[in-house]
Formats: C-alpha cells, sequence, structure tokens
C-alpha cells in the first residue's frame, strides 16, 4: 500500500514534473524573448519617437548600465504599449500619467522623469498664432487635434476641462481628430489641419527649442495646472525582478553618467526620481470626473 | 518712291541678303518648331510620369486611412508624398472622399477638412487623369481611389511647372538668339559675296553710265587684267566697243574737216575766178591805155572800167574775210550778211546756170551770232545748188516774224531724200553717212543747235524742196530793234 501509494505519489511527482517542465518549455516557447536575458523597454510617442538618434543612444546607455541586451519597442497608441505592459510581455514602459492611473492596480512605478526640477509637467491648448481668444470657451466649433485617447496632456485635461462645462468634445467641437503623436498636434495646428490643439506641454517646449519654425506658427493660448510628469512604469508583477532592479537602478542614475547625461540633454531632462503613486492624484481626480460624465 | 518699294528695282546686293535671310527665317522656323514638339513631348511625358508615380505613392499610403476618414494619417501622407516626391514639384493636394468632401489637403487653410472641393478644382483636370497645358505654370492630375466595385475617395493634385515654362523659355530664346544671329551672319555673308561678284558689273555700268555723258572712256589695263573668266572676256569686248566707237568719231572729224576744205577749195576757186574775170578786163584796159593813152576818151573809158574791175574784186576779197573771219568776236546779224552770201554763192550759181533770187527783209542788226547764222544759210544754198537743175532758181528769204529770224531756202530740184531731211531737222539722231555725204546738213543742224533753233523741210507738191529755220530772238531786243 506504502510502496503503491509512494509509487503513486512518486508517479504523480513525475507527472507534475512533466507536466512543469512541458510547461516551462513552452512558456519559455511562447515567452521565447521575454524569459531570455533580454530587457525589453517600451516607449509611447510622448516624445520625439521620431529621434532615431535618441532611441540609439538611449538602447546603448541602458545596454552598458544594465548590462543586457535591450530592445526598445515603440508603437503607435499609447494603447499598444499598455497592453504589451499590462500582458507583461516587455518589462518596463514609458506611459503617460491616465493610463497609469486607469491601470494603477497592475502596474508599478519604476522612475519618475525630472524637467526643469520638478517631476511634473502642464497640457496647452494651443492656436493658429494669429488667433485671438484666451480660453477653452473660445474654441467652440473648432477642428480640434487630441494626441491620443489614452494620453493625459493630449486628452485627458481638455476632456475634463469640458466635462466640467458640462460638454464633451463631441458636442463642443465641431471635428475632432487624434494625431497619436504630440508634435503631430503642433504640425495639425501649423499647417491649419486643425484649428486648436491640446498637447503635453514637455513636448511643446523642447519642439520649440529644436524647430522653432513649427512652434512659431502656433500660440499658447491655455496651460493647465502642473500634473505628473509621465512615468515609467512596469507590471505589479515584473517579469523579472532583477532585470526590473537593474533597469531602476540604470535610470536614476542616468545623471551620474556620462551617455546618460548626453541622453537626458537630448531629451531635455534633468534626470529619473522616485515618487509615490499620490502624485498622480490630480490626474486620477480628472479620469474620474470624465468617467462620471459619461 | 514708290517704285522704290517694289522689290524687282531693289539692287541685286540687297535682294540676295534678303532672299538669304527670309530662307534663314523659314529654316529657323521649321526647325524651331521641331525643337519645341520634342521638347514638349518630352516635358509632358516626363511630368506624367512623374505625377503618376506621385499619386501611385499618394494613394497606396492614403487609402487605408481615407476608408477610416483619418483626417490625420491622409494629411500626414500628403506631406510625406509631397517630402518624398520633391522633382514634381506638388503644389497642391486634395483628398476627398466619395462625396467629394475634404479631408485633408496640402494646404488646410484653404481647402478646410469637411468642406466640398471647390467646383474650381473639380474642372480643373476635365475630368481627365492628367492634364498640362504647354507652357503653362500649372499641371493637374486626378486620382479616382476604388476599391473592388466601390468608389472610396478623390486625389486632386496640382504641380508647380513653372521651371518647365521657364526652360521652355530659355529654349526658345535660345533658338530666336542663335537663328536670328545665323540669319544675320549669312545674310551679311551674302551680301559681301554678292557685293564682290558684282564689283566687275559695276565697273561695266559706271563706265557706261559716265559714257552717256561725257564720252566713252575704256576701263583702266589694270582693272582688265585683275579680271577672270567671264568678266575678263567682257571689259575686252567693252574696250573693242569703246576703241571703234572712238575711231568712228575720228573718221566723222576727218570727214568734216576735209568736207570744209572741199568747200574751202570750191570758194577759193570760185573766188580765184571771180578775181580772174575783172583782172582780165583790167590787163584789156591797161594794154588800151598803152597803145591809146593819149586819147582822152580811151583813157577815161579804160580808168573806169579798171576801177570798176577792181571795186568788183574789193567786193568779193571782203564779203570773204567777211565770212572766214578768225579772230573768234561774234556779232550780231546785220541785212548786208545776207547780201554778201548772194555774192559768194554767185560764181557757183553762174557755172550751173541757176539764178538766186534774195528777198533781204532785215533791217539793222538782228541778235543773234552772224557767223552760225550765214555759215548755216551758205550751206543750204550750196545744198540747193547742188540739187538745182541748170536754168532753174533758187529763193532765199530772210525776214523777222513772231520773236524769230525766219531763213527760208528754196531750190526745185529732186527733193532733199528723206534720211538727209532727218538729219537736217533732227530727227534722226545717226551721225553722217559713212561715204561723207550729208556732211554739211549735220554742220547745219549742230550750229542751229547751239542757238536753240529750229529746222523744218518741206517738200512741196510742184517738187523742189523748201527748207525752213527759224531763230528764237530775245522778243526784248527784238522790240528794241523794232522801235
Amino acid at each position: 500500500m506504502m510502496g503503491s501509494v509512494g509509487a503513486t505519489a512518486s508517479r504523480r511527482l513525475l507527472l507534475k514534473q512533466i507536466a512543469a517542465t512541458t510547461a516551462y518549455f513552452m512558456a519559455s516557447r511562447s515567452y521565447s524573448r521575454a524569459s531570455t536575458e533580454e530587457l525589453r523597454f517600451g516607449l509611447t510617442p510622448v516624445f520625439l519617437t521620431s529621434d532615431l538618434e535618441l532611441l540609439g543612444r538611449l538602447q546603448l546607455y541602458l545596454s552598458r548600465a544594465t548590462g543586457l541586451p535591450v530592445t526598445l519597442l515603440t508603437r503607435r497608441t499609447y494603447q499598444e504599449i499598455v497592453a504589451l505592459l499590462i500582458s507583461r510581455q516587455i518589462d518596463a514602459a514609458w506611459i503617460c500619467g491616465y493610463p497609469y492611473v486607469m491601470h494603477e492596480g497592475e502596474l508599478q512605478l519604476v522612475a519618475i522623469p525630472e524637467w526643469r526640477g520638478r517631476p511634473l509637467y502642464q497640457s496647452y491648448l494651443i492656436i493658429d498664432a494669429d488667433r485671438q481668444g484666451d480660453g477653452l470657451g473660445d474654441l467652440r466649433g473648432d477642428t480640434h487635434a487630441f494626441s491620443d485617447p489614452d494620453s493625459n496632456s493630449g486628452f485627458l485635461v481638455t476632456r475634463a476641462a469640458l466635462a466640467e462645462m458640462r460638454e464633451t468634445p463631441e458636442r463642443f467641437f465641431a471635428r475632432t481628430f487624434f494625431t497619436y503623436g504630440h508634435r503631430n498636434v503642433i504640425r495639425a495646428v501649423a499647417s491649419g489641419l486643425a484649428t486648436s490643439g491640446s498637447v503635453d506641454g514637455y513636448v511643446y517646449e523642447v519642439v520649440a527649442a529644436i524647430e522653432p519654425a513649427l512652434t512659431a506658427r502656433t500660440r499658447i493660448m491655455w496651460r493647465s495646472e502642473w500634473l505628473g510628469f509621465p512615468p515609467i512604469a512596469a507590471p505589479r508583477n515584473p517579469v523579472d525582478p532583477g532585470r526590473l532592479a537593474l533597469l531602476s537602478k540604470a535610470l536614476l542614475n542616468m545623471s551620474d553618467d556620462e551617455d546618460g547625461r548626453a541622453v537626458l540633454a537630448m531629451l531635455r531632462l534633468d534626470g529619473f526620481v522616485t515618487r509615490g503613486a499620490e502624485l498622480f492624484s490630480p490626474i486620477a481626480a480628472k479620469a474620474a470626473l470624465v468617467a462620471s460624465a459619461g | 518712291m514708290t517704285g522704290w518699294l517694289h522689290p524687282s528695282s531693289w539692287p541685286i546686293t540687297v535682294k540676295v541678303p534678303l532672299a538669304v535671310a527670309a530662307l534663314m527665317i523659314l529654316v529657323g522656323i521649321v526647325l524651331s518648331e521641331r525643337v519645341l514638339a520634342h521638347l514638349d513631348e518630352s516635358q509632358q511625358r516626363h511630368l506624367r510620369d512623374l505625377a503618376q508615380s506621385y499619386l501611385d505613392g499618394l494613394s497606396s499610403a492614403a487609402a487605408p486611412s481615407i476608408l477610416r476618414d483619418d483626417v490625420w494619417e491622409v494629411f500626414d501622407a500628403i506631406e510625406r508624398a509631397q517630402a518624398l516626391n520633391k522633382s514634381v514639384n506638388a503644389a497642391e493636394t486634395i483628398v476627398a472622399n466619395a462625396d467629394d468632401r475634404v479631408i485633408a489637403a496640402s494646404d488646410p487653410r484653404r481647402f478646410p477638412t469637411g468642406a466640398p472641393v471647390p467646383r474650381l478644382v473639380l474642372d480643373q483636370t476635365h475630368a481627365q487623369p492628367f492634364r498640362f497645358d504647354i507652357g503653362g505654370d500649372r499641371a493637374y492630375a486626378m486620382r479616382v481611389l476604388a476599391y473592388p466595385g466601390r468608389e472610396v475617395g478623390t486625389i486632386f493634385a496640382s504641380f508647380d511647372t513653372s521651371h518647365l515654362a521657364s526652360e521652355r523659355r530659355g529654349v526658345i530664346l535660345t533658338l530666336a538668339a542663335t537663328n536670328g544671329l545665323l540669319t544675320f551672319l549669312l545674310a551679311a555673308a551674302g551680301w559681301v559675296l554678292v557685293a564682290r561678284m558684282m564689283r566687275p558689273i559695276r565697273v561695266l555700268s559706271d563706265h557706261l553710265g559716265s559714257a552717256r555723258e561725257s564720252g566713252a572712256t575704256p576701263i583702266a589695263g589694270d582693272v582688265v587684267a585683275h579680271s577672270r573668266g567671264e568678266f575678263a572676256r567682257l571689259f575686252g569686248a567693252y574696250n573693242e566697243l569703246v576703241h571703234s566707237i572712238d575711231q568712228r568719231h575720228e573718221l566723222s572729224a576727218r570727214l568734216a574737216e576735209e568736207e570744209k576744205l572741199g568747200s574751202l577749195g570750191r570758194l577759193a576757186s570760185a573766188l580765184a575766178h571771180e578775181i580772174n574775170n575783172p583782172l582780165g578786163g583790167i590787163f584789156n584796159a591797161l594794154a588800151t591805155l598803152k597803145s591809146h593813152g593819149h586819147l582822152e576818151s580811151v583813157r577815161a573809158g579804160s580808168i573806169d572800167l579798171v576801177e570798176r574791175g577792181l571795186v568788183g574784186i574789193r567786193d568779193v576779197v571782203r564779203s570773204t574775210l567777211a565770212l572766214h573771219r578768225t579772230d573768234g568776236s561774234t556779232r550780231d546779224l546785220i541785212p548786208a550778211d545776207i547780201d554778201d552770201l548772194g555774192l559768194l554763192v554767185a560764181p557757183e550759181a553762174s557755172r550751173r546756170s541757176v539764178t538766186v533770187s534774195i528777198y533781204n527783209g532785215l533791217v539793222g542788226g538782228i541778235p543773234v551770232p552772224s557767223s552760225s547764222v550765214r555759215q548755216a544759210t551758205l550751206n543750204l544754198l550750196l545744198n540747193a545748188l547742188a540739187a538745182a537743175p541748170p536754168g532753174s532758181r533758187i529763193d532765199l528769204s530772210a525776214h523777222v516774224a513772231d520773236g524769230g529770224l525766219l531763213l527760208e531756202v528754196e531750190d526745185r530740184g529732186e527733193g532733199l531724200p528723206a534720211a538727209a531731211a532727218e538729219q537736217l531737222t533732227g530727227a534722226s539722231t545717226s551721225r553722217p553717212l559713212r561715204d561723207g555725204s550729208g556732211l554739211g546738213l549735220w554742220m547745219t543742224r549742230r550750229l542751229m543747235d547751239t542757238l536753240g533753233a529750229t529746222i523744218a523741210v518741206e517738200r512741196p507738191e510742184e517738187g523742189g524742196t523748201i527748207v525752213r529755220i527759224r531763230v528764237p530772238v530775245s522778243r526784248h531786243e527784238v522790240l528794241a530793234d523794232v522801235a
């Protein structure tokens, strides 16, 4: 009996082991890239995704600082990157405050960029440089360019402001469209394709410094309050805690390294810091307002 | 003035360069037309290809976005297509949905999203996929985007073709300048060539022109020596012609001189005869005086006879002197000049048994040169004497009428031959006949020409010839004389 029980138990153990091994192998095959020693880092169009040199330098720095091969993933929309993050297909991603507060239960903060000495930024409403007006109320009937439906500065801030006015973008504006990039919002307003746009204040200032001709055709009509800067987030249950720790360290020490400072200079950032989730409470409040307004 | 405008009157040195220029212009126009046609065709083909490639790229990039009505993506596709196809110089691009409403345009301020595509844009292409007017600043293209069975949108594009237009203008200018320069150079070369070729002809025509005014001169020997071919032969022939004309002139002069000497001889013999007759009487009277001079009656008769004979000799000598006065002075005609003519021809008249009857109606001096009139009248009288049959009469009349001196010589001969009459009246400008006949008449004609006189010849029914000379006299002086 005992032997039988033992044999049965050992058979069960063996079966379990086989199953586990199979599962491991199957899992390792399906997540082959994620589970190998490679750091996968997602980037949203929050900043200048078009700058290949910047991507190359960032990849080089992260790879050297973590000692791991690094793959940078860019997607057209926030949604795609957030989906990769929540489904744990990537180790971490630079996302926006809005998706973070929407998925706070599944995500953890890794680091927050510091801009002009604070981990804060604003949302801007921009219009044609020659146009009059000083508030959102003047934009009724416009063709309005949003950045991304999952962007705080490029959508949520304006959406929440309209909700306070008991309006929705569909009713308030004659037409809206998404450009899936803050720089594209500036282009749309500058070219006249849109008569106004909601844009990330940080991106606008960087573009103004790099491409003054583009922003010269636009004017900042309204600035939002200071809000939490788009953070670097990771799945709450890390894909690989060791890799995440290396990444966190690399980001927080970026300003101490020459290559890191070069990347930060290109990004016009001071460095990365850690902050608690309360930094994004104002964004969460806006999200709640919009959700309650319907 | 209008004759100068007629091309046939232009000199050949003008006509040939003009003809060359006209031909060159014609050739230039034809060549330019061919070059431009080729240029236009290649420009059009090149532009069409570029436009097609632009629309291909744009439609493949924008088609999915058009289906989704994605304003930004369509706009971004337009901007990327324009940046990629810089060589096509896309000026304006409009992407419209199936209802011809703008989704996005390269210039959103002119064509805002959602607005209907302006009629003007719809008409620009004339509903053709591609339209380019040669030399225009714009080309237009249109592309209907269809997913199987369904039209989803249309792309309207216009292209800046001003660089092609200016290239075409440059080609036209180059063609015009080149052709103009070539035409000018060839016309100038034609002018130089023709002027060179025509130089011998001009030498010849200059000589012929001066021959009419001042007598023919031969072409200089060195000019002839430098000529070749037909012009050398032509110059040679011309110089021979001038030489023969000179010989004829010399012959005529010699004949005139001989005629003058001949008439002088006749006059001299008549004069000798005239003097010989009284001399014979005088010698008879002297012989009578020698033998019977002591007789009073005989002496008086003989002396009277000698005196009359000497008076006759003196008259003859005096009138001969008057006729052949050689001191060059001219004086007016007086009635005695006409009477003297009777004395001069009397011996010849008596030799031929012809009576010369003179009607002298002149009173006082007539202001015409006496020697020319007398010489001419003497010629006419001698001519009449030569023609008059023995026993007939010759009438000479001279009077003033209608402000002119009228001289009339009438004989009863067989009539003046027509050729001689023409020489006399000036109807024929030919030189004296080769045998010397008619020389007296020709000289009469020339003498009268110098006085501006007219000569008329009449042949009456009853035979003979009447020659009338009318010498114009200044009316004032005639009246003064009459008064």
